[in-house]
């Protein structure tokens, strides 16, 4: 009976122990911690870049004439598709589809726009390197808007309102009959400028985790246990340490705007994305690249364009996408071949050998609850999308 | 005393079975963790995924079952990048199966009807990769052809390959043969029954085959150093290393085999490249191919020797 009663108490009081590690909560934050903590705080966030190629990124009348052609449906070969129609605002600017869905199917996932203002490069493979060169793209992609220069341009024209707005923002349009072609692309690069004044000032807003890191920052631990549970303060203690996160995911937008090959597989029926190694020549030869004769940087800094890496390690790499409101973009990757979080988090666990290139990313060995609580800490990063304040007067 | 010697060779025998990784045929070549295709004197490394049905998982000829394949041939040969090349799958009519050769695809009167997939010359800077979905499995040559813009010259290779490969090879009648000789032996002694209770035997097989076995290497002092003959090494630039070998006495080592790896410790990641020495020059000197370097920042080169004396690892720091 006796050796009963103690194996019974054995069992319970390893139970008891398992159970209060179980629910051990983090130790407090050392001050190196707190320093990364902060790092990714979005009142870090610096003040805009500026845009020199853009002379109207600032111009309140532009970003509200940007705002207008971001929705106008009129801009598409069938008159159904705007920039919304992938760019949702409701979606934090994305569509909920693995790869956009316009006049076709275009080739990638739809990115967000959402603070793409602080990147050097727009699109997964960075193939353009100003918010208004990639504004002006997808207006010609033939399975997106599928419209030309001259139809946009001739929309200006024959509409009123939008005929007037422009002329007072870059002066008389000129006779689309006699207009030659650099007459033409500058009207067409002027209505990327615009919709980029617009698209620049779409900023995400604090979150949980924001508010939490306001709380470290304080030193106040009932503020801090108020906002984050023991699992979401292991998550992001993952999510700095063991998980290598921050290596890519870095700073107040969690991306560090660079290319990386995370060897994800490839989209059912085609070859894999060759992705940036392409997208560097294809940025080079583009005409309305920072050194191009439509960037209004008259000074033509470019350093980006100039000192940009290329060669065989960009082979499978990709744009390092923000994870603020990551739970609101599923799904993920540049061809949404990856569905959930969870499933994410599954793949950066494995780090599997890339089809092409090499795969950056090294296995983690995280145990299934700390990809638990990893996703439940990248969860804390949603909230709503705003614009800032200076917009609103324009509205 | 015979059937020590019987089981050991049957035991050293299966060893090597297992120990057997390379297999060559073709234009394509197994070097263990990596499949490499030489079309002539160009190389690439050479995989094949079947990402719907065993995700990242790599092949090098032979795949699991009919479905989409994923062709990738990543250069190792700078030429290549500059080389329009063309892609042939054809079903195999040459009745020759896995030791099909170049010269019989070429006897192919009619190579159109036979073909399956067709990917015209095309220039590939990067990577090259294809797809094609077989929806039968059967037997199959790959033809892959580069074509020097140069000199017009055309080099071509041919690897045979199987689909609703069963992965078990040659294995099987290996491993019958051998549980057949064995219980011949057996029972030709007649002591099958005693054999089961003297497991002492079994262990002095082991014993004996173990002290067969090439003799256990120890680690011995190298001195390696290495020239680069075309200048200091270029980022992303294919190139070749001297590497020069001396013992602890400052004798000069010949006859060493030489495995070289490497990477950026600090960003996880080896060599673009799979290096290995071409040629010993003699006078301690190796040639030392395929060297690049894609990154730019601390580098090491772990050089691996083996001689008869002696098994030793050298490891060179640089700065790129």
């Amino acid at each position: 009976m006796k050796t009963v009663i103690n194996a019974v108490a054995a069992v319970l009081a390893v139970a008891v122990i398992s159970f209060m590690l179980w629910r051990t909560p983090p130790p407090a934050w050392t001050d190196a911690e707190i320093t990364v903590l902060r790092s990714l705080w979005l009142e870090s966030l610096s003040a805009l870049p500026a845009a020199p190629g853009n002379a109207v990124a600032d111009s309140p009348a532009a970003a509200l004439f940007g705002q207008k052609l971001f929705f106008d449906t009129r801009m598409s070969a069938n008159g159904s598709i705007s920039c919304a129609t992938c760019h949702q605002p409701e979606r934090r600017f994305t569509d909920g589809l693995q790869k956009g869905q316009a006049i076709g199917t275009s080739k990638r996932n739809t990115p967000s726009i959402v603070g793409t203002a602080h990147s050097p490069w727009l699109y997964w493979d960075g193939r353009r390197d100003s918010q208004w060169s990639q504004a002006l793209s997808p207006l010609e992609d033939s399975s997106e808007h599928a419209t030309d220069r001259t139809r946009v341009v001739r929309l200006i024209a024959q509409d009123e309102n939008y005929r007037a707005t422009y002329e007072s923002l870059f002066g008389a349009l000129p006779e689309l009959a006699k207009a030659d072609e650099p007459a033409v692309n500058t009207v067409f690069a002027n209505v990327g400028k615009s919709i980029a004044a617009f698209e620049r000032t779409i900023m995400p807003t604090t979150s949980r985790f924001d508010r939490f890191v306001a709380a470290v920052a304080d030193g106040d631990v009932e503020a801090q246990a108020l906002l984050f549970t023991d699992d979401e303060k292991w998550g992001l203690r993952i999510f700095i340490g063991a998980g290598n996160c921050t290596q890519c995911h870095n700073g107040p937008l969690f991306t560090n705007n660079e290319f990386h090959n995370t060897g994800v597989i490839s989209f059912s029926g085609e070859v894999p994305d060759k992705g940036r190694v392409v997208g560097i020549k294809q940025l080079l030869t583009n005409e309305f690249n920072c050194l191009g004769q439509y960037s209004d940087d008259a000074n033509q800094q470019c350093a980006e364009l100039i000192f940009a890496r290329t060669g065989v390690e960009l082979i499978g790499a990709f744009r390092t996408p923000s994870l603020r409101n990551l739970e609101h973009t599923a799904p993920f990757m540049h061809k949404g071949q990856i569905a959930t979080i969870a499933a994410v988090l599954r793949h950066y666990n494995e780090a599997p050998d890339a089809m092409i290139g090499h795969n950056e990313a090294q296995p983690l060995g995280l145990s299934a609850r700390e990809l638990r609580q990893l996703e439940a800490f990248l969860k804390t990063l949603a909230a709503p999308v705003a614009r800032l304040p200076a917009m609103i007067g324009g509205d | 005393m015979h059937r020590v010697v019987l089981h050991c060779f049957i035991i050293c025998l299966v060893s090597l079975i297992f120990l057997q990784t390379a297999q060559a045929h073709g234009g394509v070549v197994d070097e263990g963790d990596l499949c490499v295709i030489k079309v002539n004197y160009l190389r690439a490394h050479f995989k094949i995924y079947q990402p719907r049905v065993t995700g990242h998982e790599q092949f090098c000829e032979d795949l699991p079952v009919a479905s989409e394949s994923v062709f990738v041939m990543e250069y190792l040969h700078d030429s290549l990048s500059t080389m329009p090349i063309e892609f042939r799958i054809i079903r195999d009519v040459t009745g020759k199966g896995r030791f099909a050769r170049l010269e019989d695809v070429e006897n192919i009167d009619d190579i159109e009807s036979a073909t399956v997939f067709y990917q015209p010359p095309i220039l590939e800077p990067d990577v090259y990769t294809v797809i094609h979905e077989f929806v039968e499995e059967g037997d199959f040559i790959g033809i892959v052809s580069a074509r020097n813009l140069e000199t017009g010259k055309v080099y071509a290779a041919v690897f045979p390959f199987e689909v609703g490969f069963t992965g078990w090879g040659y294995w099987p009648l290996f491993v019958g043969l051998l549980v057949l000789l064995q219980i011949q032996y057996l029972a030709m002694s007649g002591r099958l029954r005693r054999w089961f209770s003297k497991s002492s035997t079994t262990m002095a097989a082991v014993a004996i085959c173990l002290l067969l076995l090439p003799p256990a290497t120890f680690a011995a002092d190298f001195v390696v150093t290495y020239s680069t003959p075309s200048g200091k090494p270029q980022i992303n630039r294919m190139h070749s290393w001297i590497l020069h070998i001396e013992n602890e006495s400052g004798a000069v080592v010949e006859g060493a085999i030489i495995d070289v790896t490497g990477g950026m410790p600090e960003h996880n990641h080896g060599l673009p490249t799979k290096p290995r020495i071409t040629q010993e020059l003699g006078g301690g000197d190796y040639k030392l191919e395929g060297m690049r370097f894609h990154m730019s920042g601390y580098w090491e080169i772990v050089v691996n020797i083996t001689t008869e004396t002696g098994k030793s690892t050298v490891i060179i720091a640089l700065r790129i």
